[in-house]
């Protein structure tokens, strides 16, 4: 195999300097000349009908610029059923309902003003989950709809019928997942402006640039075209900012009356009031095999209540049956979900988008097959494990797969047994959990694409300006390291331009693990087109046909070993009459396809990533406090662009994955967060952490930038569902909700043993 | 958070002073509560007086066989202190549980009591270790049992114009074990805390405290435990009674942090744990 010059190398993330030093200029330090503070009034009541908006204290206090409400904008709605609008103006569907807005010299007083509205209600029912909201005669939430009934996704393949029939072993459980925040560090935040002529500028740490365009155009009624998105440090994001939420246009129409710039910035409990979710699920899943290990069928049937507005927590079914449906070999699926109204929080994307969930469930029932079959759970996994090259009866095409290599990596560990705890009371316990991830996107608008350009300036600089948004994942820098590859630089000499609309070429946003994949394959055509016009050029000076020359530490050779500098070909090219600059451009949108609407069946991403995790717990039995010892993880990446930066997704899934797993839960009443900070809502800390081992699988995918594949998502997914496998080894209980909390495990070793 | 205004004296004789001009004025320390209240809204004080510049209140001396402790005292300082650490280990290690070694830098012992949280990780060692407040005013001084201090959950017997000291702390008889119950290991407030002190003589309980945070309107005493224990020996069944008991005295409530079942069982086992650290 080739030597590599930057790619596979461990290299700091290029940005980590800055932000540990301070010296980043995130979202949050954001400041422009003039620039005022905005603050949002919610409403009080999870459903109600505005009878009476009086602003005039607010307006009055010393300070206040001005305030608006949804008289200021014209009647616009937006979201993918169109159900939501920037300032509620009748009624309140949820706590999370926008009603007003304040601007203001300081956020301070803006935040005081926002409490002298006074707004009267008539208080209407609400209903706070999904049998309720299903009843009949339920207050009906959304009210151009007949019931709050959304919609109902169902995949088929094969006869579960059948499956059943042929099955020696049947199990059946229900699983209840719970809410969960983002918690990224950095709230929302965004700056807008617009200039004389009515152009908005927003500073804004959206995942989606472009697509927001889109929808604040849609959302304001006014053309996307003027609409600028500039992206400054984002501070994560992990899913939250992929769709459009009303305090994007909430800005723009406090900086037009404001007639100045504005500022609206998230306190931590507006991020969890107002932010978006990650989708509960009530699950029901069935599941058989035969006595020789093989899986007959799977049998789904789920519910998601996705708050009073509809986000991405609606599409999350559509991963969630791929897991069903594609993971690990099974002849017989039927799965349904069915997506519902209530006064609820809004649910988004989130880090995995349905495989936290989808893990978990498939996880536990493989491991009660296992279990019933008397089989090793790993050996089990490993029979039915997906292969490469195989198409899977949903019609993914799995081409690289190292989904029996990661289980085989744990089978090896797993041959050193367990050290029995200390004390009796304490009891240890191992389990193994799995998840398949989209490995470079998912076609779920007509594009998947990303756009490329590549310069090489007269002193051999190089910049990569890509459509694609960096938000700590470490796109920046294996974005860098494959152009410095391809061309033959130090990485120091790349930079990466990402952050202007304006500027960069178009790309869908960054999720669905597909930055490396998507974005990276579209740098290193472009940056393959600049290397071509240096060898054009380098043809000349050198003497030697273009095909034959190769590039080398910033230097291009010839055959016969003459050699000239990078910068020297461009300048030359450049200063000459009729010179040109050397400028590579490139769209990649990968071979896939949408899936079809009714049936779901269709290749939605070009490669597939497996990972396989083992946790080894330690449970105590007098109080249910669960602590993992160690956290094994073997992933099929692909290849590592960087391993340290996949060290680092891997480890940060694996916090994120823990406390899905042990702490993290927002906890609602009547559809009010009663945690919204981080005393109450648990986030794993350092302290909390285990040992992690990371294994990194290399499958080497035929379609992925250097055999590459996504790596984004899979380290949070299967987290949940190795630990409760691990839990139920050590002390005999399935433990069916996470966050599955000291109190939550005594509770079910007390029902055990009550028999 | 609205505009105040904000004093820094620098003798409790101006702190005294202040407080009864401005008897609304509310005290600062390390500010780790009151700072969160006031971003919160649930407490919009016009004016802050700060307790920082105040040397009274800092410190840990003995003083004629008992000690000292400044209520200005922060926790990273008990943490720290060799002379904490030989006399109080139990007190020492309830001072390192709390929050994070940042919060700990500025929380003090003063603060974490005035706060008067049924949660403090302080209070129920310090009850258990018979530490007496000591109260001063422009009216005089007066010294109450911390067990009496607490009135209920944010309420404490201070009165308008009087600040907590000092505490003194006897010299302490036998030894004392604080336990924490929380789910994460840091950064966690006490789902249940308790402490015990247990002077033996021959293998015999001669005098037994059994205290317990977060389990109550107010840290408390589990009396009857500890009369139970008082002139026994432990034994295995002993201390699974004593924890039994100590979980009848309590009474908690459902909240966020954990319901009152699962409460009153850690208090149960928790009580017998640290009994049996103490044997």
């Amino acid at each position: 195999m080739k030597e590599f010059s930057a790619v596979g190398k461990r290299i700091p993330k290029t940005d980590a300097p800055d932000k540990v030093t301070g010296r980043a200029t995130y979202g949050q330090d954001f400041k422009l000349p003039g620039m005022l503070h905005g603050a949002i009034r919610y409403s009080d009541h999870a459903h109600a009908r505005i009878l009476n908006i009086d602003t005039s204290k607010a307006e009055a206090l010393e300070g206040v610029k001005c305030v608006v409400t949804a008289d200021d904008v014209p009647e616009t709605r937006f979201g993918f059923y169109k159900d939501n609008m920037p300032l509620k103006k009748d009624v309140v569907r949820s706590h999370r309902d926008e009603i007003a807005g304040v601007v203001a010299v300081n956020e301070m007083i803006a935040r005081q003003a926002v409490k002298l509205i006074k707004i009267e209600y008539e208080i209407l029912p609400a209903v706070f989950n999904v049998a309720d909201a299903m009843a009949e005669n339920a207050p009906l939430i959304q009210p151009n709809r007949d019931s709050n009934h959304l919609i109902t996704n169902t995949y088929n393949h094969g006869d579960v019928e059948q499956g059943e029939a042929e099955s020696d072993v049947v199990v059946e459980v229900t699983c209840k997942l719970p809410y969960v925040n983002h918690a990224s560090m950095e709230t929302c935040v965004i700056v807008a402006k617009f200039d004389h002529s009515q152009n908005l500028t927003l500073w804004s740490t959206t995942q989606i640039p472009f697509l927001l365009q889109k929808d604040l155009g849609a959302a304001l009624g006014m053309s996307p075209k003027n609409i600028r998105i500039l992206q400054p440090t984002i501070g994560g994001a992990f899913g939250r900012e992929l769709d459009i939420y009303p305090y994007h246009p909430i800005a723009a129409i406090m900086a037009k009356k404001a007639q100045v710039p504005v500022r609206l910035c998230f306190s931590r409990e507006e991020e969890f009031r107002a932010g978006p979710q990650r989708q509960p699920v009530e699950v029901t899943i069935r599941a058989g095999a035969k006595n020789n290990g093989d899986l007959t069928f799977r049998d789904v049937s789920m519910t998601l209540d996705v708050g009073a507005y509809v986000s991405w927590g609606s599409t999350t079914p559509m991963v969630m049956m791929e897991t069903t449906a594609s993971f690990y070999r099974v002849p017989h699926v039927r799965f349904k979900a069915d997506c519902v109204y209530t006064n609820n929080l809004i649910t988004g994307a989130m880090r995995g988008y349905g495989n936290p969930q989808s893990s978990f469930y498939v996880e536990s029932a493989m491991d009660m097959l296992a279990e019933k079959l008397g089989m090793d759970p790993i050996q089990f996994r490993i029979q039915n494990a997906n292969q490469p090259n195989t198409i899977t009866e949903q019609g993914l095409k799995i081409t690289s797969c190292g989904l029996e290599d990661c289980l085989k990596a744990l089978a090896e560990r797993a041959e050193t047994k367990l050290e029995p705890a200390a004390q009796p009371h304490l009891k240890r316990g191992r389990g193994v959990g799995g998840t398949l991830n989209v490995g470079g996107g998912a076609r779920i608008y007509r594009s998947d694409g990303c756009g490329a350009t590549v310069k090489v300036d007269d002193f051999g600089h190089v910049s990569l300006i890509t459509g694609s948004t960096e938000i700590g994942q470490g796109s920046e820098t294996v974005l860098a390291q494959m152009v410095a590859e391809i061309l033959s630089v130090p990485v120091d000499d790349v930079r990466v331009i990402n952050s202007d609309t304006d500027v960069k070429m178009w790309d869908v946003g960054v999720h669905a693990s597909r930055t490396t994949f998507i974005a990276g394959n579209a740098a290193c055509l472009a940056a393959k087109e600049a290397l071509g016009q240096i060898f054009e050029t380098a043809s000349e000076l050198l003497g030697a046909s273009p095909d034959s020359l190769k590039a080398e530490n910033g230097q291009i050779i010839a055959p016969d070993g003459k050699s000239v500098s990078l910068s020297k070909v461009v300048r030359s090219r450049h200063f000459r009459s009729g010179g040109q600059m050397v400028f590579g451009q490139a769209f990649y949108d990968p071979p896939t396809e949408l899936v079809d609407k009714d049936s779901y069946h269709g290749n939605i991403s070009p490669a597939y990533g497996f990972g396989m995790q083992m946790a080894d717990v330690e449970v105590d039995t007098e109080t249910g406090q669960v602590r993992v010892l160690k956290l094994i993880c073997a992933k099929d990446i692909g290849r590592a662009i960087n391993p340290m930066a996949v060290e680092g997704q891997i480890e940060g899934g694996a916090q994120m994955g823990l406390g899905y797993a042990l702490s993290e839960e927002v906890v609602i009443k009547e559809g009010k967060v009663m945690n919204p900070n981080f005393v109450d809502y648990r986030l794993f800390t350092s302290a909390d952490m285990p040992e992690i081992e990371n294994i990194m699988i290399e499958s080497n995918d035929p379609e992925g930038p250097f055999g590459a594949k996504g790596i984004g998502e899979m380290g949070s997914s299967c987290v949940a569902a190795a630990v409760t496998n691990a839990i139920y080894d050590a002390v005999g209980v399935r433990l069916t909700q996470p966050p599955m909390t000291p109190e939550r495990v005594l509770a079910a070793l007390d029902t055990k043993a009550a028999g | 958070m609205k505009p105040f205004e904000h004093f820094a004296p620098d003798s409790v004789g101006e702190v005294l002073d202040l407080l009864q001009s401005i008897p609304k004025a509310k005290l600062i320390a390390g500010g780790t509560d009151l700072l969160l209240q006031m971003k919160q809204g649930s407490a919009q004080p016009d004016t802050v007086i700060s307790l920082k510049n105040v040397e009274e209140l800092r410190g840990f001396a003995t003083r004629k066989a008992r000690f000292r402790l400044g209520a200005g005292m922060t926790l990273r300082g008990i943490t720290r202190s060799p002379e904490l650490k030989k006399h109080f280990p139990g007190l020492v290690y309830a001072a390192s549980v709390v929050a994070s070694e940042q919060i700990r830098s500025l929380a003090t012992v003063g603060g974490n009591i005035c706060n008067a949280s049924p949660s403090a990780d302080l209070i129920p060692p310090l009850l258990a270790l018979d530490a007496v407040a000591h109260i001063v005013s422009r009216d005089g001084q007066r010294d109450i049992p911390l067990a009496d201090f607490f009135k209920g959950p944010g309420k404490t017997i201070l009165k308008s114009g009087e600040i907590l000291l000092s505490l003194f702390l006897p010299q302490p008889s036998g030894n004392m074990f604080y336990s924490k119950h929380a789910p994460r290991q840091f950064m966690d407030l006490a789902v249940v805390g308790v402490a015990v002190r247990l002077q033996k003589n021959q293998g015999m309980v001669r005098e037994a405290r059994v205290a317990l945070g977060a389990v109550g309107p107010t840290p408390l005493r589990a009396k009857k435990t500890e009369a139970l224990l008082t002139g026994k020996t432990l034994t295995p069944k002993l201390m699974l009674e004593a924890g039994e008991m100590a979980a009848d005295e309590c009474s908690p409530i459902d909240d966020i942090r954990g319901s009152a079942w699962y409460r009153k069982r850690m208090i149960k086992i928790h009580v017998r744990r640290n009994l049996e650290a103490l044997l």
